[in-house]
């Protein structure tokens, strides 16, 4: 199937989410007078970020009609690592980013190798590694947090520059990068003709080992960056964090347009999926709505966002 | 092959630096042997408490096998089970949960196996518990706070994962006490499910919508209560909420110690991993015993946080 035919095909399909999402942006304004500041904006930002840069990763892995359910565990694998080299006065900054991403490629590109060699589906290979992955962060840290952080690493989830939260620029810098890995380059094009059509990509050439190598790779770094970030906003490496990140991260792709049956997604779609979840629950909280109602509440919003996705589809 | 080999290889190593259990099989045979089921040993307390099980049975000469139940009480039954099948002397379970988790009291005790619940409780009574009362952190927490803001302030409590016994309990005594204190209000109420980050992103939320009409947040644990205080930190508003949680870990004896976090609430996870071992073992050789040994929980502040610092 020809790449481009997709592409047309999700910008249309767009629209419904984008509607549902300023129809909510909207009933909240008016809602609550807190919503729509730029402090809580801001905020709103931080807290997505994580969950966005996870959801970019997966995105790329479900457009080639793949799944990566070990996201969360590699949130905790490279946040014990990266915290491991981060104490004041051991190391210069590089290093725990460095061991933290590098953690992250290695984690994704042995996803990536299992699955183009064993040919088990990638949704048994990742929930493999997302066990195998938690025990790894449970090794690491003997079971326990690991806290005394640097300054310098804590700003990359604490820190301001010119008053934009660390987080949010991170967030802007990886959206930028991933549409373009996506959208203007051969390796992107190649993710939508595996995902749209896997034996037609391997006739026309395509090798669609490298490619899956690829997607699970980047899926890997970027979940690096997400256990980075979220160690150095709450300063400590913690074995157990990020568990059920992939389900939010998965949500946030679908969410915004991603097919599960590959060949089909954008960025754009998947920011917007992940920002509709950010806002939800922090308009939730704004609101003091109960914790009982929130989930419900969340489960009929996202259903509500799909479907009016769905219509835009159709027209 | 090549593959094969490797994977062998690789296996083999994991399997020999995991086994902190497997030679305690062949020890002689008068040796009491006792078998521990845990909650999670992803928790950091539950892990401390683990850890000095594992050294009163040392210092009695006791085997002690500690096996993870992982939060799932179905887990934790069949682990009973086959402490009852290997004919352990005496059981040592960290519930997982109330209801679930009061079968394997009764499979142990009509097996005549003395079981000793340690940290928290089941709905079928055991032979003796060694634990807390997790009401009664929450008083404590609540009644620093009242005393602090002199009777009169706004209140945020961040919830526990809703419905577990420790959130249930800690939600009780915190209720008790704004209930004698009328002039406490409570802005807000919600769960932050016991985690650093969640906590303080509902934090971060609270201060969007209550900004500088919070004057205290009580956290039902520390993990959340850290995560409260970095929120204020960040936008300033720290040095004046004040900011208690409950259970003592490093980090929160760290923070008070520096002043960000103004109290916690001190869980002996030593004296209950120690009395637990010494129950167990004096109900395996028909001795006198405690039924119910309470440990007390402490306050810690700046003034006494010392005390806690190992």
């Amino acid at each position: 199937m020809p790449p481009t035919q997709n592409l047309r095909l999700t910008k249309f399909g767009q629209y419904g989410i984008y509607l549902a999402f300023l129809i909510l942006c909207i009933v909240l304004a008016f809602s609550t007078p807190r919503f729509f500041t730029v402090s809580n904006l801001l905020i709103i930002g931080t807290q997505v970020s994580i969950n966005a840069l996870l959801a970019f990763g997966v995105t790329f892995v479900i457009i080639t009609g793949g799944i990566d359910l070990s996201l969360g565990s590699m949130v905790a694998v490279t946040g014990v690592v990266a915290a491991t080299f981060a104490h004041p006065d051991t190391y210069p900054l590089a290093v725990p980013l460095l061991a933290g991403l590098g953690a992250g490629l290695l984690f994704g590109a042995f996803n990536g190798l299992v699955i183009t060699k064993s040919k088990v589906p990638p949704f048994i290979v990742t929930l493999g590694t997302m066990t195998i992955g938690r025990g790894l962060a449970l090794i690491l840290s003997k079971g326990r947090p690991i806290s005394n952080l640097s300054d310098s690493f804590n700003f990359i989830g604490g820190g301001n520059i010119f008053g934009i939260p660390f987080p949010i620029i991170i967030l802007i810098v990886a959206f930028i990068v991933c549409a373009v890995i996506l959208n203007k380059t051969v390796l992107g094009r190649y993710m939508y003709a595996v995902g749209g059509n896997e034996p037609a990509a391997r006739a026309s050439g395509i090798r669609v080992g490298n490619v899956k190598m690829w997607v699970y790779t980047i899926c890997g770094i970027l979940s690096a960056m997400g256990g980075i970030l979220l160690t150095a906003r709450i300063t400590t490496g913690q074995p157990n964090a990020g568990a059920g990140f992939e389900l939010d991260a998965i949500a946030a792709a679908i969410i915004g347009g991603t097919s599960t049956s590959g060949g089909t997604g954008t960025m754009t779609g998947t920011l917007i999926g992940a920002l509709l979840i950010g806002v939800i629950s922090n308009s939730l909280d704004l609101l003091n709505v109960t914790s009982y109602y929130q989930q419900v509440v969340m489960g009929v919003i996202i259903i509500g966002a799909v479907v009016l996705d769905g219509f835009g589809k159709k027209d | 092959m090549k593959n094969a080999i490797f994977g062998t290889l690789i296996a083999t190593a994991l399997l020999s630096g995991c086994n902190q259990t497997s030679e305690k099989g062949s020890g002689d045979g008068e040796k009491l042997v006792v078998g521990a089921t845990m909650l999670s040993m992803q928790n950091e307390f539950i892990v401390n408490v683990s850890d000095e099980m594992e050294a009163k049975a040392k210092e009695l000469d006791v085997d002690l096998i500690t096996v993870d139940a992982e939060r799932s009480a179905l887990k934790q039954v069949e682990q009973v089970e086959s402490f009852i099948a290997q004919g352990v002397d005496a059981i040592i379970m960290n519930p997982c949960e109330v209801e679930a988790s009061s079968p394997a009291v009764k499979l142990a005790m009509a097996a005549n196996i003395p079981i000793i619940n340690v940290n928290s409780e089941t709905s079928a009574k055991p032979t003796a518990f060694v634990g807390s009362d997790d009401t009664e952190s929450a008083r404590i927490a609540m009644k620093y706070l009242a005393e602090k803001l002199g009777g009169k302030g706004n209140i945020l409590i961040m919830h526990g994962f809703m419905g577990q016994a420790a959130q249930l309990k800690r939600d009780n005594g915190a209720k008790e006490i704004l209930k004698a204190n009328p002039g406490l209000k409570l802005l807000a109420e919600q769960t932050g499910e016991w985690d650093r980050a969640k906590g303080m992103s509902l934090t971060e939320n609270w201060i969007q919508s209550y900004g500088s009409k919070i004057n205290a947040i009580f956290a039902h644990n520390d993990e959340m209560g850290m995560g409260a205080v970095k929120a204020l930190e960040a936008a300033g508003l720290k040095n004046k909420v004040i900011v208690v949680s409950v259970d003592a870990i490093p980090d929160a004896l760290q923070a008070v110690k520096k002043g960000t976090l103004d109290a916690t609430i001190f869980q002996n996870a030593k004296e209950q991993g120690s009395k637990a071992i010494e129950t167990a073992v004096k109900a395996a050789k028909k001795e006198a015993f405690d039924k119910e040994v309470l440990i007390p929980f402490q306050l810690v502040t700046k003034e006494n946080v010392g005390e806690f610092l190992k």
